[in-house]
């Protein structure tokens, strides 16, 4: 019994005709050919079988001006494939034995894969700015990590750079949160780091400031409910420090 | 012989009885789960929109604001993605098909709201009792 | 020597499941040459993984075909996991198994009636169908679906068979298997289907082998290519399986060798039924396909090896999900096959291959 294995392998384009004549020689199958539209071109597969083992041969970045060889001279039945991506990419493929001229699926629109919407253009800038932003951020961690842990004193907070970066993809309104949420902590932050030596009661509650920070961004409701939450919390803790003082 | 295999086949159904129903006046019962409809028990939705966002035929809308669930039965594929998405369990697929209709439309359900519930009906009550006794 | 006249043939045609074009030159009623013509049913469906999710996707693919429905949202559920390197438990791979392996049963009893009625034995197609139907009730008590299943899903399935419904599919299948085996001595020993099928559209092993073609058309010509015989999955505990091969290369061959695959169907599931394991039936799939990862799947649909690939760019939307269906790769061998057979056999002919163009075109 034959196992199955897969592999994925690079072709360069000027070989595509000499490898199809190679594996017919050798008695291998053809399976089938694919394109897939990426920013830099047409990248094409090409996909062989001999007992279990299927090899992928990718030939990447194919451009419009590029001719691809016909295969359908060593293998036939490649013409559904080719004339496929002849017209659902506009790859010119020279020398299809039987050829449609574009007329296999007579489409309405021309080269349909290649067509990016401008949804997805969007969608594909945001899921970028996204990633730099992730890259960006473990660049920095990896950078703190490497100084020397000198600056041992209380974490002063996120800094203007990392609130850039996290607000980086998100939209306005979020952003806007986001910003103010960060920047009370690293007010608070602040306040800690000034307020370290003495030794003041740390439980102060939170500040005006603080809460206006907080429901910054919420609809009425809830910031009304967030803001008695805060205002509880506020009044318990100098219930406590008063307990505490007396 | 060559040929008339099917015979003994041919005879032997003219004194069985039919494989087919006679429909409308016979109907199968619809065996338990079969994908018919969904359903949404509306007491126990938090509006959060997941069913909405999982739906591959983009046939559920969900309103936040004005606390409406709808789904369009005519765009529904009943792949029950919906169904299992849910984090409180309110949807499920009931064995009915939708019935054929003239026009399509969309199933709008209200869905209520627990806070409003939790204060009114009190003092219904209280009142009731009131003038009872 | 008379002249050539172009026939068309299709693209809708009683014989034909889907629709697919033949410009057949013909020379006094004797096929000349063939021009196959589809793209009557494309729907740009590859182009949906823009928009849909690779757990939406899923119930896209399953729709490309409504005869292999379940096969393709196996294959590409497999191909996804493949991707993200996810393994499914071992029940879930079974229980996928045993759906397909009904699939097959009922895509053949379909194209075993539509066979029949290429040459007008109509009573046989209502047989293969009826016998169909309690195919597709195991189905509906199964899955809650008769034709698309929605089972399957990327990490494994979404429904369980118990051990009392196992038992209820197995004295199913004993039923139909008693009628089946009539049907089948039928259509294989009787004279008239002889007449019209034995010595019709030969392929040799050569061209088959050199078309690269797949299926029960090229286990008729003596080519034993399965994909089930590489033993993934639940296959690979199969006690013995081995592909049914035929010998003479012609249309009775290829109805006998999908005869003969509905009872070793048959037996596969009453074999894995029996080994059913205990288990999850899912696994819980998180994050998405890595940028720039691939992976590709071979799976032996009804109609033959159907190649899957599948390529990630970091989010929850696949890169390029491309589906490479048997008939695809069969229509070359086809209008090779068609070539000097007299014009009445262009139906049974057509038909050998199981044409299947809305999977073809997507």
């Amino acid at each position: 019994m034959d196992k199955f294995t897969q592999t994925f392998a690079p072709l360069k384009l000027g070989q595509v005709h000499d490898l199809a004549a190679a594996r017919a020689a050798e008695g291998w199958r053809y399976v089938q050919i694919l394109a897939v539209n990426t920013e830099e071109g047409i990248d094409l597969v090409y996909s062989y079988m001999k007992d279990g083992h299927l090899e992928n041969f990718t030939v990447k970045a194919v451009q419009k001006t590029d001719v691809v060889p016909s295969i359908t001279d060593v293998f036939l039945e490649a013409f559904v494939c080719e004339n496929e991506i002849h017209d659902l990419y506009d790859v010119a493929i020279a020398n299809i034995a039987i050829d449609f001229g574009g007329m296999f699926y007579q489409l309405s629109s021309k080269a349909p894969m290649t067509v990016v919407s401008p949804e997805q253009l969007a969608a594909r800038e945001k899921a970028k700015k996204i990633a730099a932003a992730k890259a960006a951020k473990e660049a920095a961690a990896a950078q703190k990590a490497a100084e020397p842990a000198a600056s041992a004193s209380a974490p002063t907070g996120p800094t203007e750079e990392e609130i850039q970066a996290k607000i980086a993809g998100l939209d306005p309104e979020k952003a806007a949160k986001v910003r103010a949420a960060m920047e009370a902590k690293a007010k608070k932050a602040a306040a800690a780091a000034a307020s370290a030596p003495s030794p003041a009661p740390a439980a102060t509650g939170p500040t005006e400031e603080e809460i206006q920070a907080k429901i910054a961004g919420l609809d009425p409701e809830k910031a009304a409910k967030v803001r008695a939450a805060l205002e509880a919390k506020a009044k318990r803790a100098q219930q406590s420090a008063e307990g505490k003082g007396e | 012989m060559g040929s008339f295999k099917l015979g003994g086949m041919t005879l032997g159904s003219l004194f069985k009885k039919p494989e087919t129903l006679l429909y409308p006046f016979e109907t199968k019962p619809a065996p338990a789960g079969l994908k018919g409809h969904i359903a949404i028990d509306a007491a126990d939705c938090i509006l959060c929109g997941i069913c909405a966002k999982t739906c591959p035929a983009d046939a559920i809308v969900v309103e936040k604001k004005d606390r409406t669930w709808s789904i369009d039965p005519f765009r529904c594929v009943q792949c029950g993605s919906c169904v299992r998405a849910c984090p409180k369990a309110c949807l499920s697929m009931d064995p009915a098909y939708t019935p054929v209709a003239t026009a399509q439309s969309c199933r709008v359900v209200e869905v209520p709201d627990p806070k409003a519930a939790a204060t009114t009906p009190v003092s219904a009550a209280e009142t009731e009792t009131l003038t009872e006794s | 020597m008379g002249k050539a006249t172009v026939i068309p043939f299709g693209p809708q045609h009683p014989v034909l499941p889907e629709p697919l074009h033949l410009d057949l030159v013909v020379q006094d009623e004797t096929v000349v040459d063939v021009l196959p013509q589809i793209g009557f049913v494309h729907r740009g469906l590859e182009k949906l993984v823009e928009t849909r999710d690779y757990n939406q996707f899923i119930y896209i693919a399953e729709r490309i075909c409504g005869i292999c429905a379940t096969g393709h949202s196996v294959g590409y559920a497999e191909t996804v996991e493949e991707l993200m390197g996810v393994e499914v438990p071992k029940r879930a791979e079974y229980l996928r198994v045993i759906w397909h392996e009904l699939s097959r049963v009922h895509s053949h009893l379909l194209w075993l009636g539509l066979a029949a009625d290429a040459f007008g034995f109509e009573s046989m197609f209502m047989h293969c169908w009826r016998l169909r139907e309690r195919v597709l009730d195991i189905f509906e008590k199964t899955t809650g679906g008769r034709v698309i299943l929605s089972v399957v899903k990327v990490g494994g399935v979404v429904r369980d068979i118990d051990a009392t419904q196992m038992a209820e599919i197995i004295a199913t299948l004993e039923g139909i298997k008693d009628d089946y085996t009539k049907i089948m001595n039928t259509l294989l020993t009787d004279t008239s289907v002889k007449n019209r099928t034995v010595g019709v559209g030969y392929l040799s092993a050569e061209d088959a082998a050199a078309l690269s073609m797949v299926g029960p058309f090229a286990r008729a010509s003596n080519l034993p290519y399965d994909v089930r015989s590489f033993g993934r999955g639940a296959y690979g505990d199969l006690v013995d399986f081995q592909p049914i091969v035929a010998t003479e290369g012609d249309c009775y061959a290829r109805v006998k060798v999908r005869c003969l695959e509905v009872l070793q169907s048959f037996d596969i599931i009453k074999e894995l039924a029996a080994k059913m394991p205990a288990g999850p039936i899912e696994v819980a799939v998180k994050g998405t396909p890595a940028e720039g990862a691939e992976a590709s799947n071979v799976l032996e649909q009804p109609r033959g090896e159907c190649y899957y690939y599948a390529r990630g760019n970091g989010t929850k939307n696949l890169e390029r999900m491309r589906i490479r269906t048997p008939t695809s790769q069969n229509l070359a061998g086809m209008t090779v096959a068609l070539k000097g057979c007299d014009l009445a056999d262009v139906n049974m002919i057509i038909l050998t291959i199981d044409p299947c163009i809305s999977c073809t075109e997507r």
